[in-house]
């Protein structure tokens, strides 16, 4: 290699200069950062009429169940849902944001919202965050051009696919949609095929679990089925009551419901200033 | 923003008190194509002319009377390109409130923030007053509502307003006509009769604009063809 006088310009592509560096750290006894998992199971499949998108509904905080019931399944606009997989915040604030964005696009148009419009909206955030947006996402809708089903990585790369799966539990859904997926479903094979892809990534992946969410898009119509499937339930009385133990005398027995109605009065007196 | 020369107010107060600019600005309204809205007491209406400058327009692409959120539809007299910067600033501002508090903004709140809008132009560097009055109608949880909002950033709730051409024709025709307990198709009917005071020429459903908001809180242009039945109905 001969010595230039002048530097020349980086060329672009991978710069190796810091990899002498990281293996000297690595050598004295560095941890590299490792990658979390993002705790759930995601999932959209077109069918004849349009497309079926499902999720399971556990929010994870490392090995605690944060929430046994969330909702994964986002709005974006009448005719457009997400699901998201990754850190809750940033899936629910991106979609909040893009639904907020398309609003006004629908105002000034006066048209219906196209599911490309959504995809290229969110992936260029994504992209404009080089990843720190930890939201993976599967976008599905139905509009004039026909019907759509996306995935969005958190680097802001998409796929187009007829069938697709996001998360911790993406291999246990995709097993089953890969071995039983065809094209022209019905809407109660589909349905059918997505809470079986969602109750494989329940049981066999520890990041996903509780319910099933499924949320139909047909040409005009959508249909938001919240815990589609409850195959989770919890028990909180035995069935057997309780018996005390022989030596107690039972003296008297008050039931008190654990949830009280409330009684709403017509047209009472406002609260006092 | 702009060149240095101009980065002074233009809007200066006049040895009698006025803003000049702000009376101007109400004459471009006053010379604009009329409009009127009335309150009534299970809905609100607005109305307009809708002149076309030639019959070679394409009538059908034009449209006067916009919405703002699903709940909350606007009409202008004045300067047409200076609404649609008010109609899309509003938009967006409805757009954010609803982002933040995850409520459908109430009418009030928009116009102030429309009428704050309106009034930075009164009051900034080289720009100049808008030459649009808006009547902004509503339907929220305090229910029907109609407000006034004027080049200088004032506005007013009214029960019956006009704004135009034809403004003390109609505000008059306005005031025998109204009652509180006005139903919403009566107060259309009224509008109609309004506009077909000062109308010159044929009235019909294609030459004005009519906007309904109803109990069902969904803002609505009506068609054409709407517009003709109730025409015919007033005959």
């Amino acid at each position: 290699m001969t010595k230039e006088a002048i530097d020349m310009p980086q060329k672009g592509g991978f710069s190796f200069d810091l990899c002498k560096r990281n293996d000297m750290l690595l050598q004295n006894g560095l941890k590299m950062p490792s990658f979390l998992k993002t705790g759930t199971t995601i999932v959209g499949l077109i069918f004849q009429d349009g497309v079926i998108l499902g999720a399971d509904t556990r929010a994870t905080e490392g090995p605690i169940v944060a929430d046994k019931n969330c909702e994964k399944i986002h709005y974006i606009a009448p005719n457009i849902y997400c699901c998201g997989a990754g850190t809750a915040a940033d899936t629910e604030a991106v979609t909040d944001m893009i639904s907020s964005q398309l609003t006004l696009h629908r105002y000034h148009t006066g048209r219906e919202s196209r599911v490309v419009t959504a995809l290229s909206l969110l992936k260029s955030h994504l992209f404009n965050y080089q990843g720190h947006v930890s939201a993976a996402l599967v976008l599905g809708g139905v509009d004039v051009t026909g019907p759509h089903l996306h995935t969005i990585y958190p680097h802001g790369s998409t796929d187009t696919l007829p069938y697709a799966t996001m998360g911790s539990g993406s291999l246990a859904a995709m097993a089953i949609f890969e071995s039983k997926y065809r094209e022209g479903l019905s809407r109660e094979e589909g349905v059918a095929l997505v809470a079986e892809a969602i109750r494989s990534g329940i049981f066999n992946d520890l990041g996903s679990g509780s319910n099933v969410d499924i949320c139909v898009i047909t040409k005009g119509q959508k249909e938001y089925l919240r815990n589609h499937m409850t195959p989770n339930p919890r028990t909180y009385v035995s069935e057997k009551g309780y018996s005390f133990s022989k030596k107690t005398e039972l003296l008297s027995t008050k039931i008190t419901p654990l949830r009280e109605t409330v009684v709403v009065i017509e047209g009472g007196d406002a609260m006092e200033e | 923003m702009g060149d240095s020369q101009y980065s002074f107010s233009l809007t200066t107060f006049s040895p009698s008190g006025k803003l000049v600019q702000i009376e101007h600005a109400l004459t471009a309204v006053g010379s604009g194509q009329t409009s009127l809205g009335i309150k009534a007491s299970n809905g609100v209406v607005i109305a307009t002319e809708k002149k076309l400058p030639s019959i070679l327009v394409d009538e059908a692409s034009v449209q006067k009377i916009q919405i703002l959120t699903p709940n909350i539809g606007v009409v202008y007299s004045g300067m047409g390109p200076d609404s649609r910067v008010l109609v899309r600033k509003s938009r967006k501002q409805a757009e954010q409130y609803h982002r933040l508090y995850k409520e459908p903004i109430p009418v009030t709140q928009l116009v102030r923030e429309t009428a704050a809008v309106m009034q930075e132009f009164t009051q900034s560097g080289g720009v100049r007053p808008f030459g649009v009055s808006l009547l902004v109608a509503g339907y929220d949880d305090k229910g029907p509502q109609l407000y006034q909002v004027d080049p200088s950033g004032s506005y007013f709730s009214w029960k019956a307003s006009a704004m135009g051409k034809n403004v003390s024709n109609a505000k008059t025709f306005l005031e025998k006509r109204y009652t509180d307990d006005m139903e919403l198709d009566d107060a259309v009917h009224t509008a109609i009769l309004t506009l077909k005071e000062g109308f010159e020429g044929q009235i019909s459903g294609k030459n004005i604009e009519i906007g309904i908001i109803s109990a069902d809180k969904k803002f609505r242009v009506l068609t054409p063809s709407e517009i003709e039945d109730y025409l015919q109905e007033v005959e």
